[in-house]
């Protein structure tokens, strides 16, 4: 009976009702929009970060990731690139090789990484061949041959055909420089990768570096990107090597994700001012109904029910205009966070995040969009209703009907 | 108070109510002593101010004396926590308001049966017995109206069987034929009367109706917080 009349009320005070559901509704719709447009972001520049330059879980040569070095290697990489395609979730792998070197074209010199890429395999975990916007990848006919960064063919003037020289210090500790013809131009998004990358191919970079058939890494790409601490821990144990370290992306790129942590956080303070407001929105309106109803509650209390089955009452009738706020608010949020995940947001000036730049955002429909606003909501609502709640419960019958 | 009988249903010992709204002090009652037995069909008269309701509420629970004690049903009221007060008051008394004060958003039916439901009555007997007193006091017909749909008869009609439907050792109406033109009132004041006797339910009356004087069998008279005649007819 008590809820019987906590659902009547509801309806018997329907502009009170409407105003307390619109401020949970629109709390809940801003509350979810900002973090599907939030997490929409994240995963942009999570998808675009991994994608391009670091992968999902990288393997190393034992102490390679805290110090690089030309000669922490790894030996016969397919066998471990097979076994690392075996496992569930992985997409694809790809070995490469890194060393730093001069790079020059005529007479403009600038410090590059090099980078080798088994092309084929590449293409198939980071789309490197999508990234050429001018001239082409690697021919089978010849090792010289190089793909360079598009700000880095600015710096040194180079365009499709110019001779591009590298200077390096090989595996042996012999000096390592050859002739390259440069046949493409590449832009990864990844600001400092344009700057500052030249790839060969993988067969050319062991030939320059001495490496014989070694090489530096084996960057993996799983279809889940959330499933990577279970792919990382399946990986460690099916190689079973100690000799070779296995690491997520979060570890690879520790700072950049620490900063993006520290940025999620951030958005966490502009999801408490929303629910601050809805709060206090719903503790007003819910105190100006037991004001309103002082009066009924005292002669609720005289014909013999309890303070707490009042309590009850009062906290019933939010309860239930929550759920009803909340279901509508996740059918707004949703569809907002549908079509800006669709349609995207194009911003007028391109905007750079760890060195990637973005020129649309995209939201994301996710359950965190759902389930953060309707706890954050329902409990906020919950917790305000406490004290209009006591209140009733502990009003005194005689004073109480004696209000008007 | 050692010595109150099986029969006393409400004994009241030197009951003070001071009201303190703004900062000055207002004697409402002044040392009530009285004992009112069991079916008793007793009113408690005065002037406007003389303390009727304060003294209704304060026997009834609703509201707690300055000094003194009142006994209701062999229980001390001021012993009794909030729940324990609640409780009693759902199975021990029925309350008849002068403005009625049904729950608005209840039909007759459900008002009537409310009280019997936080009393956990079973279903079945609950709608005999709601059944059986609507018809009693001439409901049929309105059960599922709201009161808001009723006339103030119709109410105070409504107002009787939820204070009666769950057999209260006492009643207690404050007012009940003020708002009701004179036949209403004298139709219903003659239903309280046949209750009574047939039941056996304790009635107290505070009123300013002269119909409501005639018919009491013990017609108490309060005057200034004070007990300024009590007379059985």
């Amino acid at each position: 009976m008590i809820l019987k009349i906590a659902f009547r009320n509801i309806f018997r005070q329907k502009r009170r009702t409407i105003l307390t559901a619109l401020a949970m509704i629109v709390g809940f719709t801003l509350s979810s929009l900002f973090i599907g447009w939030s997490d929409g972001i994240y995963s942009d520049i999570i998808s675009t970060f991994t994608r391009n330059r670091i992968g999902h879980i990288q393997v190393h040569s034992e102490d390679y990731r805290d110090r690089p070095s030309i000669y922490k290697t790894i030996r016969d990489y397919e066998p471990i690139g097979e076994t690392i395609q075996d496992i569930s979730g992985v997409e694809a792998w790809t070995p490469r090789i890194y060393a730093a070197g001069l790079g020059s074209v005529g007479e403009k010199s600038t410090a590059v990484q090099v980078v080798g890429v088994d092309v084929v395999r590449e293409n198939i975990a980071t789309q490197f061949d999508q990234k050429i916007v001018k001239g082409r990848l690697f021919s089978d006919t010849t090792l010289n041959e190089a793909v360079i960064g598009n700000k880095l063919a600015k710096i040194l003037k180079a365009e499709e055909g110019s001779d591009f020289v590298i200077f390096s210090q090989a595996a042996d500790g012999s000096l390592a420089n050859d002739l390259y013809k440069i046949v493409g131009i590449v832009e990864s998004g990844d600001d400092i990768t344009d700057r500052t990358t030249c790839y060969l191919n993988l067969a050319a970079a062991q030939e320059l570096f001495v490496l014989n058939g070694r090489i530096h890494e084996i960057v993996v790409i799983v279809s889940n990107i959330n499933h990577v601490g279970r792919i990382t821990d399946k990986i460690k144990e099916n190689l079973n090597d100690s000799a070779l370290e296995v690491a997520p992306w979060q570890e690879v790129a520790k700072s950049f994700y620490t900063a993006m942590k520290t940025d999620q956080q951030g958005d966490a303070i502009g999801r408490f001012v929303i629910l601050f407001i809805v709060a206090m929105g719903v503790l007003n309106t819910v105190l100006m109904s037991v004001l309103e109803r002082t009066r009924e509650y005292g002669l609720l209390k005289a014909v013999g029910t309890t303070p707490v089955q009042i309590f009850y009452l009062v906290f019933c009738e939010v309860a239930i205009i929550a759920l009803a706020s909340i279901v509508v608010g996740a059918i707004f949020g949703t569809f907002f966070n549908y079509l800006l995940s669709v349609y995207g947001v194009t911003l007028s000036e391109e905007m750079t995040y760890g060195g990637m730049k973005f020129g649309t955002m995209h939201a994301e429909v996710n359950m965190r969009s759902l389930i953060i606003p309707t706890l954050t909501v329902f409990c906020s609502a919950m917790l305000v209703s406490l004290y209009p709640a006591i209140k009733a419960a502990r009003i005194l019958p005689a004073k109480a009907m004696r209000t008007h | 108070m050692e010595n109150t009988q099986q029969s006393d249903v409400i004994v009241s010992e030197d009951v003070t109510k001071v009201y303190d709204p703004d900062g000055i002090p207002v004697n409402a009652l002044n040392g009530i002593n009285l004992t009112i037995q069991s079916g008793e069909f007793t009113a408690i008269v005065g002037p406007s101010g003389s303390g009727k309701t304060t003294f209704l509420n304060i026997i009834s629970g609703l509201d707690t004396p300055t000094e003194g004690k009142v006994w209701l049903a062999g229980k001390v009221l001021s012993e009794m926590s909030g729940k324990e007060l609640s409780d009693f008051r759902r199975d021990n008394i029925g309350f008849i308001f002068q403005a009625y004060n049904l729950i608005p958003v209840l039909t007759v039916r459900e008002n009537v049966e409310y009280i019997m439901l936080l009393a956990s009555v079973p279903k079945t007997e609950r709608h005999e017995r709601v059944s059986a007193m609507l018809t009693s006091v001439g409901l049929e017909g309105v059960e599922d109206r709201l009161p808001t749909q009723l006339s103030g008869g119709q109410q105070q009609r409504v107002a009787i069987a939820r204070a009666v439907v769950s057999e209260p050792a006492i009643i207690l109406a404050d007012e009940p034929t003020a708002n009701l033109d004179s036949k209403t009132g004298a139709d219903l004041l003659e239903m309280m009367r046949e209750l009574n006797t047939e039941t056996g339910m304790t009635f107290i009356f505070s009123t300013h109706d002269p119909m409501v004087m005639e018919s009491a069998r013990r017609l108490i008279t309060l005057r200034d917080g004070k007990i300024d005649s009590d007379e059985t007819k």
